[in-house]
């Protein structure tokens, strides 16, 4: 069973020397070595020399070499400016980095929709998918930095656990014999009136109702009510992911990877079969990111 | 003197350049600092360059001068001494 | 399926809107002045931040210049286009800065958010100020931003293509905005990358970029959108790929690898020989790696067939983001006016190459025009336009 995160949780931190040499670690703030260790053990774990695509879900970036550079700036005053931490500043640099270390001359996109990050991020794999490419990593992350953004503020909550997160996948255009689970579909709707009917209309494009899905992880702004979910969906098949990620823009990739170890892992403690999971991510009031998952035969 | 000021290089290296597995000891007073030896590449230059100037108050100004100047430990230590004694 | 350019709009150092744009690019007359608060030579549109809200009729509100650019480009290309049920409608933008240019005016290291709450820190994310840009739009569902440094803004455009093409979206108003802000001009000044005079791409003596701040937006619609909303096309969008150098984070590979996949995908999604294209409008920053490294991908794939190609950076300066939006207007315009944009402040060619760009604002018979954007990280954009 999963341990609920809490105010001494701390963050799994891997040794980055397996995955990244010493001369291009040095230069790398939390988000590009968490991501570049993920992805590569993805390569790994999918028996792939390369994938098709590369493509990044990030709402913050590399925020603390911004503010490392917004530093540097202000003790130079008026003379010579270091320019290390500019250059791996730009929100790209994670997607770029993997690439470089990959030696990867695909298709390479970074999306920065603050909650709806990872689910643009889906939503170009998926179409990378339908265009041909065969095999693209797909990944969400953000780093926990508090002097250059206000995420309590933003999210109206003063008891949210900001912290920082990297999942990444390989969507796949065939089923292989590593392949978990069924991506059906993702969905990325901002400044939206009423969420609920986004999410039903979501679903009947997909063949399917609210009655029908098995679990739905969600997670919801602070002052937001669970009763329409609840309502919507069922009581019983709820379960906040942001129990055990704590708080960052990107943390419906790490739902959905909770997702897939669910589906994957059957029979579940409390449903007899879980054939559809989907990820509710309503962590911002007026955008809802959706990622529909199923069973292989889904 | 001079040991003392080549010392105090290492030291301001591995710290402005984040080489944080190596010790001042680590590094050879004449061993390349760029492709074959210590392996820095043209970022590590310019944060080189920003090193002379913000630690020692001298500055390189020429690309040719630069690549002279930036070759080792000794040749970076030498350029320090001759600039900081013409001011003199 | 075709994807029919419908609308356009810009604002940069040479022009509040696409005419006086136009018009500066005819005249040869660049944008690029010294800036007295910086001290450099800066593409800077001429309007404050205070002179935007009153122009765009805006609330008193802490609005970042991210979205005060945005705006009046993104208003200009949408015309009167309107909500419309029938029409799937998407917004994709890009930027780098995002409200990074309200966060260093606040920025204090001896702070964190709970000592320093000032507003600015809630809208420091890329995705707000694409959403103001859609509030005030009236454009609610697929908001996008994307951030890829330098190939953004192409970047948009391409997934806004993308999405129609794959039967998501039937219209997209797609494209890139850039202020400038200290960060960014500090940080190409500590790369020693930027030039003490008016930027010189292609030139045997180019010493470095400029930068410029802008923003600008294309609407892209299927032929379903188009017999709803009625819009005349003003040309299509054929071609785009995105490929990646993979050689440094900021430096580009001798032989631009990445640029020759980008453009040689792009010409095959366009279904041409190189031959076919009339006009490149390149990405021509000024810097020494960048213009000889496209200019060696440039010879690699058209070989004898390179046709007239400009950089119109001498202009507006290198708007960041916003670049390839801005330039894929001015590829729209090239196509309208019938003409090849002109490079300025170009003498004599970079010697291993000895490519000469276009210097004047030349009359040409154009069906195709290929536009480059190259960002750091190795990521490459290509876009192809042809006639309507």
């Amino acid at each position: 069973m999963t341990k609920n995160i809490d105010s001494s949780s701390e963050l799994v931190t891997p040794d980055y020397s397996e995955f990244i040499p010493a001369m291009d670690r040095r230069r790398m703030s939390h988000v590009q070595k968490m991501s570049i260790a993920c992805a590569l053990d993805c390569l790994q774990q999918a028996k792939i020399e390369q994938a098709d695509a590369i493509i990044v879900g990030t709402s913050m970036g590399c925020c603390i070499n911004t503010k490392n550079f917004l530093d540097k700036i202000l003790d130079a005053k008026e003379g010579p400016v270091s320019p290390t931490s500019f250059i791996v500043s730009t929100h790209n640099t994670i997607a770029g980095q993997i690439a470089l270390l990959m030696k990867n001359h695909g298709y390479n996109m970074t999306y920065t929709q603050n909650s709806l990050s990872y689910e643009q991020s889906l939503v170009d794999a998926i179409l990378c998918c339908a265009e041909g490419l065969m095999n693209v990593l797909v990944g969400g992350t953000d780093e926990e930095e508090d002097s250059i953004y206000n995420m309590r503020a933003r999210l109206k909550d003063d008891k949210i656990l900001e912290t920082s997160g990297a999942s990444f996948f390989i969507v796949s255009n065939t089923k292989s014999k590593t392949g978990a689970v069924n991506l059906i579909d993702a969905g990325s709707f901002g400044l939206v009136k009423n969420t609920y009917e986004t999410a039903v209309e979501f679903l009947q494009a997909n063949n399917t109702t609210a009655h029908e899905i098995d679990i739905v992880l969600y997670a919801l702004s602070g002052k937001s009510s669970l009763n329409e979910l609840k309502s919507v969906f069922g009581a019983e098949k709820l379960f906040d992911y942001q129990e055990i990620t704590g708080t960052y823009y990107t943390n419906s990739a790490f739902a959905m990877h909770y997702a897939i170890d669910i589906l994957s892992n059957q029979p579940h403690p409390i449903f007899a079969e879980v054939k559809t999971v989907l990820v509710y991510n309503n962590l911002i009031p007026e955008n809802l990111g959706l990622i529909l998952l199923g069973t292989k035969n889904e | 003197m001079a040991q003392d000021l080549k010392y105090e290089l290492k030291k301001q290296i591995i710290e402005e350049l984040n080489l944080e597995d190596m010790n001042p000891e680590d590094i050879q007073d004449d061993a390349p600092l760029f492709g074959d030896g210590l392996g820095l590449d043209s970022i590590d230059a310019l944060e080189l360059v920003v090193l002379l100037e913000k630690y020692h108050g001298v500055k390189i100004t020429d690309e040719e001068v630069g690549k002279r100047v930036l070759a080792s430990i000794n040749t970076m230590a030498e350029f320090i001494l001759e600039e900081t004694s013409k001011k003199k | 399926m075709r994807i029919f350019v419908t609308g356009i709009g810009v604002i940069s150092a040479i022009g509040r809107n696409v005419a006086e744009n136009l018009h500066s690019i005819k005249s040869l007359r660049t944008g690029i002045r010294k800036s007295l608060e910086y001290k450099l030579m800066i593409g800077e549109v001429p309007l404050s931040n205070e002179q935007l809200v009153q122009i765009l009729n805006l609330p008193d509100e802490d609005f970042s210049r991210t979205t005060l650019l945005a705006l009046p480009a993104a208003k200009e290309a949408w015309g009167n286009n309107k909500n419309d049920s029938r029409i799937r409608t998407g917004l994709i933008s890009s930027t780098s800065v995002g409200g990074l240019d309200r966060t260093e005016k606040y920025y204090s290291h001896s702070q964190t958010t709970k000592t320093n709450d000032h507003y600015s820190l809630m809208i420091h994310d890329n995705g707000s100020t694409t959403e103001r840009l859609a509030e005030e739009l009236g454009i609610s569902g697929h908001i996008s931003t994307i951030s890829t440094a330098c190939s953004s803004g192409a970047n948009s455009i391409m997934q806004g293509a993308r999405l129609i093409e794959g039967n998501k979206l039937d219209r997209v108003i797609a494209g890139g905005s850039e202020p400038l802000a200290t960060f960014d001009i500090k940080g190409f000044h500590s790369l020693n990358i930027y030039d003490k005079e008016i930027c010189k791409p292609f030139d045997e003596k180019r010493m470095g970029l400029n930068l410029g701040e802008g923003a600008a937006f294309l609407v892209l619609e299927n032929g379903q959108s188009i017999s709803i909303t009625g819009n005349k096309p003003i040309c299509v969008l054929c071609g785009w790929n995105n490929a990646t150098d993979a050689f440094h984070q900021t430096a580009s590979s001798p032989d631009g690898k990445g640029a020759y996949l980008a453009m040689k995908n792009a010409l095959a999604k366009a279904g041409i020989s190189p031959d076919k294209i009339d006009y490149i409008n390149a990405h021509g920053t000024g810097t020494g790696n960048n213009d000889l490294s496209e200019s060696m991908a440039l010879k690699n794939i058209f070989g004898n067939t390179l046709p007239s190609f400009s950089s119109t950076k001498g202009f507006t300066g290198h708007t960041l983001a916003a670049a390839g939006a801005i330039e894929a207007v001015y590829c729209t315009l090239s196509l309208v006016s019938q003409a090849i944009l002109p490079n300025l402040n170009f003498s004599t060619p970079i010697p291993q190459t000895g490519l000469v760009p276009e210097t004047h604002f030349r009359s040409l018979k154009i069906d195709y025009v290929l536009s480059n954007s190259f960002g750091f990280g190795g990521n490459c954009t290509c876009l192809i336009f042809r006639k309507y």
